[in-house]
């Protein structure tokens, strides 16, 4: 005889820490999440190398034409020496978290949504006590969880190599700036993989809702932040039309008063993408644009703070809306 | 225990479920009958909160599907037709998911009792992915008591199962009834299974409630299996059905 006549203690339940852990739980063992995880870190890899590789090849320019100066009994001052940067080698491992790192997130995001659609397993859920909104809250956090750990491997996995390769180490001032740009990948990260989940869950077919967040993210990703660079008139000469034609700086701002309505829409498709502001800031924290290296990190931050809270707003509002919208069970109910 | 008044509901313009007034007392097992597309999922769907009716109201062990889902889904336990889970999960995993989710504070110990009780603690540790379908039907039941529900509802809870499978299910619903005293609400397509198991049964077509009267009436009226298969016809047209097809 069973001891089932026992009646099951009950206690207030927290669906949405055993959601999260479930959905966790299940997404480790999915060879997808695993794969796609992977790559990004082999992408970031290469892109590292890369760019030590370039590095090596400038300093041995540099040596080569060093030792030709001495061996003809000239002085290598005329020369300047490369400098070595280090968080400057993660310029390549930023934009795959840029492209990639978006791309992933919505993979997960639409994952995350589609999955329990397709296995219909939403109306053993959704009979359970508790609200539609602790539903969406434990996949978001299961989901931004996800991406977060793999940001941190990929970023962590990263630091090491370069505390080892740069030969002198990351200092503290380092470590926290991989640290911050860590924490806004994240942000940025998971503005795409909310809105993956949000159309993932409210979209008719879910197999709809991967076509339409991928459109956004070439929107995002690819084309408004193209368009903004490619339309800056200052870019359409390597090195910089004005400091080609030395043109001073108060002529620069003479000059381009003259296109200002021109300027404010390019400056616009560039604010609209989330992926600006995320390349502007982790550009900038990380002195890979030339204008920030060296610069300590406070002023940095102040500087970039605009781009800073365009991404945490749009992240926020966007798990706002998640949470906000109306969940319909018998749409849930169809893939 | 169950208590439907007026309940509707329509999908594009389509009723599906047509002012549905019914009660059903505690400790009955109540067998839900009707041809496909006659509105029994629905009525469970809207019974278990998981969709709301256009129109009508409906009380679950005392509380309001409208204005008290959470209470409701307390009350309750639910197995769709077609159990699906979680198939990179053990069956134990997905149990002491469902467990916490109802807030079972011990749900280990909880996933073990039940997995004794249905006989199937072998399944415990396997992951669900390379389930049959009695093996799931089984694990789809267990989660739907695990927190000792008053109601439970099942969704043509035999579908796709072969005759031992069926009994085994029939046995288990009998002793859920009994020995926990749970009401039960069974949506289904086989006439010779409600005579087996239910006190009381409805037949729903087109959305309208036709029939609905106790079995031991039910019986005494119309005898064995055969005669209540007339009547079963009698109430859903063949007519109506080709028209539903």
């Amino acid at each position: 005889m069973s001891d089932l006549t026992l009646t099951p203690v009950l206690s207030p339940p927290t669906p949405v820490r055993t959601i999260a852990a479930k959905d966790i739980r299940d997404a480790l063992r999915d060879r997808f999440i695993l794969i796609v995880t992977g790559f990004l870190g082999l992408a970031a890899l290469v892109a590292l190398v890369t760019g030590a590789i370039a590095l090596r090849g400038d300093v041995a320019t540099y040596e080569a034409a060093k030792a030709s100066l001495l061996a003809l009994g000239k002085s290598a001052d005329a020369i300047k020496a490369p400098e070595f940067y280090p968080l400057r080698l993660l310029r390549g491992a930023i934009e795959q978290i840029e492209i990639i790192g978006a791309a992933i997130a919505i993979l997960i995001g639409y994952r995350s949504a589609a999955s329990e659609r397709g296995r219909q397993t939403l109306s053993l859920m959704l009979t359970r006590p508790m609200r539609r909104w602790q539903f969406v809250a434990g996949k978001a956090l299961a989901g931004i969880g996800l991406l977060a750990s793999g940001l941190a491997l990929v970023l962590g996995g990263l630091a090491l190599i370069l505390h080892l390769m740069s030969g002198v180490g990351l200092t503290s001032d380092d470590l926290l700036r991989i640290a911050i740009v860590w924490g806004v990948s994240v942000a940025y990260t998971a503005c795409f993989f909310l809105v993956s989940f949000i159309l993932a869950l409210h979209m008719k077919q879910s197999s709809h809702a991967l076509l339409v967040a991928f459109a956004i993210w070439l929107t995002l990703v690819l084309v408004a932040p193209q368009i903004g660079d490619t339309l800056d008139p200052d870019n359409q000469v390597a090195g910089g039309v004005f400091k080609q034609l030395n043109i001073a700086k108060p002529d620069q701002v003479e000059i381009m008063k003259g296109f200002a309505t021109f300027e404010t829409v390019r400056d616009g498709i560039e604010q609209a993408s989330v992926t600006k502001h995320f390349e502007r800031f982790t550009f900038a924290v990380l002195g890979i644009k030339a204008t920030y290296a060296g610069l300590p990190l406070g002023p940095i931050l102040i500087e970039m703070l605009g781009n800073l809270i365009w991404i945490f707003l749009t992240a926020l509002g966007l798990g706002a809306l998640a949470l906000a919208l109306p969940l319909n069970p018998d749409r849930l109910a169809k893939a | 225990m169950i208590r439907t008044n007026r309940l509707t509901q329509s999908f594009d313009g389509v009723i599906a479920v047509d002012a549905l007034s019914l009660e059903i007392a505690k400790g009955e097992i109540f067998g839900f009958l009707g041809h496909n597309g006659a509105g029994k999922t629905t009525t469970i769907q809207m019974l278990t909160t998981l969709a709301r009716p256009a129109s009508g109201t409906a009380t679950i062990a005392g509380h309001d599907i409208g204005t008290d889902p959470l209470a409701v889904r307390r009350a309750i336990g639910y197995v769709p037709e077609n159990v699906r889970l979680y198939d990179t999960l053990t069956a134990a995993e997905n149990l002491i998911f469902f467990a916490s989710l109802s807030g079972v504070a011990a749900p280990e110990r909880r996933v073990n009792q039940v997995l004794d009780l249905l006989d199937c603690a072998y399944l415990a540790d396997k992951r669900v992915g390379g389930f049959s379908k009695g093996m799931r039907q089984r694990v789809g039941l267990a989660q739907a008591i695990l927190h000792q529900p008053e109601v439970l509802f099942l969704d043509e809870p035999t579908s796709g199962l072969d005759p031992m499978g069926i009994k085994m299910l029939r046995d288990l619903i009998l002793r859920l009834n009994t020995e926990f005293g749970m009401t039960i609400f069974m949506n289904t397509h086989l006439i010779s299974e409600i005579a087996k198991t239910c006190t009381s049964i409805a037949v729903l077509s087109h959305g309208k409630l036709v029939f609905h009267d106790r079995i031991e009436a039910v019986t005494a009226r119309y005898g064995d299996d055969a005669a209540l298969e007339e009547l079963y016809l009698s109430l859903t047209p063949v007519g109506r059905l080709a028209e539903v097809a």
